[in-house]
């Protein structure tokens, strides 16, 4: 259930920071472009990304996920953004469609698909433990790092213990597609206690044989990865930066702003 | 002993501990050493205290768990009864049962190094630890596997190997054998006698009495306190001592007490040379087969694949009766699990059909199979979820429309049926594992369903609460229930079922009366089933037996009838 894809693409073989600034470069980037056209260049970018690293097929299982973003958040947009002085294409009570909301709608549901590719793309190549070494050599400290790692290694554990409670209660003739959503919510809880208690055994568990095994030692550590800087590395580096200073610069100059 | 004159490797002096709000002590002036390569076996029924000295010896207790600690514990010579669980990380070693909690990296290297990183060894020497302890374990090739994908031994064998390559001095092992399979015990067992050859001390806290094989010294604790610390030889040959204190008797031992031998037992063959020296041949025992009841379930051909998956069952055919346990057997992987989701309908099969009481499963809804045919699983702690034991026995005939006095009755019968009567208000979460498994089985025999699905159920219970299980399950037959459990547990298997089913790679080996499967020496060996040593013992003299009980009783009658 995890992203990651045992592979040694040019992007595995980087630096764990490297992948880490190309996704943030791109997320910044992304960020930035509030206009369609400008979304482009940036979608072409994580779609290289994605055909040359293998990520495609972790694109392929997600799809559903992808298409549902990216169709919400245009429906929703396009419903719900209020352009001033803008000729209604269309409008039903309170909502109400204009040229400019389409606009608006399918930036930022282009801005979404880049987020969700990027971070398609750098789950797909590093690993949680290189993630955390990512994030220490960026400078955090190493038990905080491994700790926001850790709810990546977690969230499948979780999800595997709800399907097992699930499948307990269903056998015990619980139903759980009967009634409306507040009742539905509310029969939730023959799921949630049993999920969340083993959550707690489990976390429990986990913290003492992380501590067994010397987590909380203050000596120094090693690490068993290990990432020679190489010319690939600088040259990604220098192009994510490129990348970061052109959206700044014209989003600076305005070329980015929503019109 | 040898050990008098050299400094203990470990040593807890005087060593008491009470939980918070318990009136009683877990641990009670425990004093116990234990010298650098010697493997220790502490046995002790639920609740004797053992989990919570092994959380001692490496100062998870009292870091991890509140309560009065008093006490001293010395570790080479050394007073460390202020030490941190972290200051002793790679000086004593703890390994649970737990083996999925232990496990967090994605592949094994990482696994094993993450030890090593934080004791801040250099990159090049982890490398060769890391190797070295993989190799140990009999893990070498696995290095970049994901553990999450890796069998229940090899997982605890890594968890072995990550806390190996760490060079601790003492090894705790906290029953590391419940969730595994007989070859799965096998290994780890062997390992640990190897851990200890190459000079580690070793501390076992085990149910299994097979673990003595490779044990120095036996301890056996009951409330708190060691009652009993010796050679092997002369603990456990103490049978009545040891069945006053809830443990299991290895079968030899109870051979040898009932021909009188004087000693121990080394093996079946020698078993076998003594009661035929003492008894001459025996009578061949007549295994009454029990007629079973009417069918519930009828299998045809039935397979299943996993999308884009092997296929897992190959073309299954088998009836499925009311008033007889089944014990569904066969090594790790081989379906059963599989295959018994396919009889409620948790899994639909790919090819051919399931039938229960005569209409198809395809046309069920699995809430309403489940008035039928219940399935217990493993974990209880996968469906408990009530604040009473009253409560999450109501919950499956809450939404069935019944009028309140029907509902109480049930819950009463089903409380009473697992023997939790008393403790209708008391809070499952509180409850040891024997009640919380029995109060599993309450929470499906309220909807008065004809046939129970089990897997493995004694999992993780003592000798005593296995034994109340089984009985629960046998007088449920007696009630005219069906009965099937997936189980790895070779007495279960001889001593309480009617028939055996056996598994290999997704084929039905064998399918009839559980006496001739004992009987049936070539298909026990295919699907990796080591029966009971008495059954190995009756087996060397010509006859079937599935319990030293049976074994005895034709001793009683000698052949010649």
């Amino acid at each position: 259930m995890y992203l990651y894809l045992d592979e040694s693409s040019w992007l595995h073989r980087c630096h764990p920071l490297v992948r880490l600034v190309v996704a943030f470069a791109l997320f910044v980037a992304a960020f930035l472009a509030d206009r369609a056209v400008w979304q482009v260049p940036l979608l072409v970018v994580v779609a290289l990304l994605v055909g040359t690293t293998g990520a495609w097929r972790n694109v392929v299982r997600l799809r559903y996920l992808f298409v549902v973003v990216a169709v919400m958040t245009f429906a929703v947009w396009s419903l719900f953004y209020r352009a001033v002085d803008e000729p209604e294409l269309w409008r039903l009570g309170p909502l109400m469609v204009s040229e400019a909301s389409l606009r608006f709608a399918a930036t930022m549901a282009l801005k979404l698909t880049v987020f969700l590719a990027a971070g398609t793309v750098f789950l797909s190549v590093t690993r949680v433990e290189e993630f955390a070494f990512a994030l220490t050599s960026a400078g955090l400290p190493y038990r905080i790092g491994f700790a926001i790692t850790l709810s990546f290694r977690l969230v499948p554990v979780f999800l595997e213990s709800a399907r097992k409670v699930v499948e307990a209660q269903r056998c015990r003739g619980f139903d759980f597609e009967r009634g409306g959503l507040a009742e539905r919510v509310r029969r939730y809880v023959p799921v949630l206690v049993p999920v969340f208690m083993g959550a707690l055994r489990r976390t429990d568990g986990l913290a003492m044989a992380l501590d067994a095994r010397g987590f909380q030692l203050d000596e120094d550590r090693t690490s068993y990865l290990h990432y020679p800087v190489s010319s690939t590395d600088v040259e990604v580096v220098l192009a994510s930066a490129a990348m970061v200073v052109g959206y700044v610069v014209l989003s600076w100059r305005g070329v980015l702003t929503f019109v | 002993m040898s050990g008098a004159t050299t400094k203990p490797l470990a040593e807890l002096r005087g060593v008491s501990f009470r939980y918070p709000g318990s009136v009683e002590s877990a641990l009670d002036g425990i004093d116990l050493s234990l010298q650098a390569g010697e493997l220790v076996l502490i046995l002790g029924e639920s609740g004797a205290g053992k989990t919570t000295l092994a959380r001692c010896l490496n100062r998870a207790i009292p870091s991890y768990q509140r309560g009065d600690l008093s006490g001293s514990l010395w570790l080479a010579g050394e007073d460390r009864s202020t030490a941190s669980v972290a200051d002793l990380a790679g000086v004593v070693g703890l390994v649970t049962q737990d083996f999925d909690a232990q496990l967090f990296s994605t592949n094994v290297l990482l696994e094993v190094a993450f030890g090593l990183e934080q004791l801040g060894v250099s990159r090049d020497e982890m490398k060769g630890r890391v190797l070295e302890s993989l190799a140990m374990v009999g893990l070498e090739g696995f290095d970049r596997r994901d553990p999450s994908t890796l069998s229940g031994g090899e997982k605890q064998r890594l968890s072995i190997a990550a806390v190996v390559a760490m060079h601790p001095g003492l090894l705790v092992f906290d029953e590391p054998t419940t969730d595994l399979d007989p070859l799965g015990k096998r290994e780890i067992f062997e390992l640990l006698g190897r851990l200890r050859d190459g000079g580690m001390g070793v501390v076992l806290i085990e149910h299994e009495i097979e673990a003595s094989a490779v044990a120095d010294r036996v301890v056996l604790m009951r409330e708190g306190r060691i009652v009993e610390d010796g050679e092997p030889d002369r603990v456990l040959r103490n049978t009545e001592w040891l069945v006053e204190l809830g443990l299991p008797v290895a079968d030899l031992d109870a051979i040898a007490v009932a021909i009188g031998y004087d000693g121990r037992l080394g093996s079946v063959a020698e078993a076998a040379q003594q009661i035929s020296r003492a008894r001459g041949p025996l009578k061949r025992v007549e295994n009454d087969e029990r007629r079973p009841g009417e069918t519930l379930v009828e299998v045809r051909d039935v397979t299943f694949a996993y999308p884009d998956g092997p296929t897992v069952l190959h073309g299954i055919s088998l009836d499925v009766r009311i008033g007889e346990i089944v014990a569904l057997v066969g090594p790790n992987g081989s379906g059963k699990t599989t295959f018994s989701k396919h009889l409620n309908g948790l899994l639909s099969p790919s090819g051919g059909s399931v039938h229960v009481a005569g209409r198809n499963l395809r046309e069920l809804d699995l809430e309403d199979v489940a008035s039928v045919l219940a399935y217990v699983f493993q974990n209880p702690d996968h469906q408990i979820f009530a604040s009473s034991v009253r409560d999450e026995v109501r919950f499956a005939v809450d939404n069935l429309g019944l009028e309140e006095a029907e509902v109480a009755e049930r819950c009463a019968e089903a409380i009473a049926a697992v023997g939790l009567q008393g403790l209708e208000d008391a809070d499952p979460f509180l409850l040891g594992k024997g009640h919380r498994q029995r109060l599993a089985v309450a929470s499906l025999l309220v909807l008065r369903p004809r046939l129970l699905i089990l897997d493995e159920p004694t999992t993780g219970l003592d000798v005593g609460e296995q034994r109340e299980m089984m009985t629960l399950l046998s007088g449920l037959r007696e009630a005219g229930a069906g009965v099937l459990v997936i189980t790895h547990t070779p007495w279960v298997v001889a001593e309480w079922s009617d028939r055996c089913i056996a598994l290999e790679s997704g084929n039905v080996l064998f399918d009839g009366p559980t006496g001739k499967f004992l009987a049936a020496a070539d298909i026990m060996e295919r699907c990796d089933f080591e029966p009971p040593t008495a059954t190995q013992v009756g087996a060397a003299l010509g006859v079937t037996v599935r319990s030293v009980g049976e074994l005895i009783a034709s001793l009683a009658a000698p052949s010649g009838q």
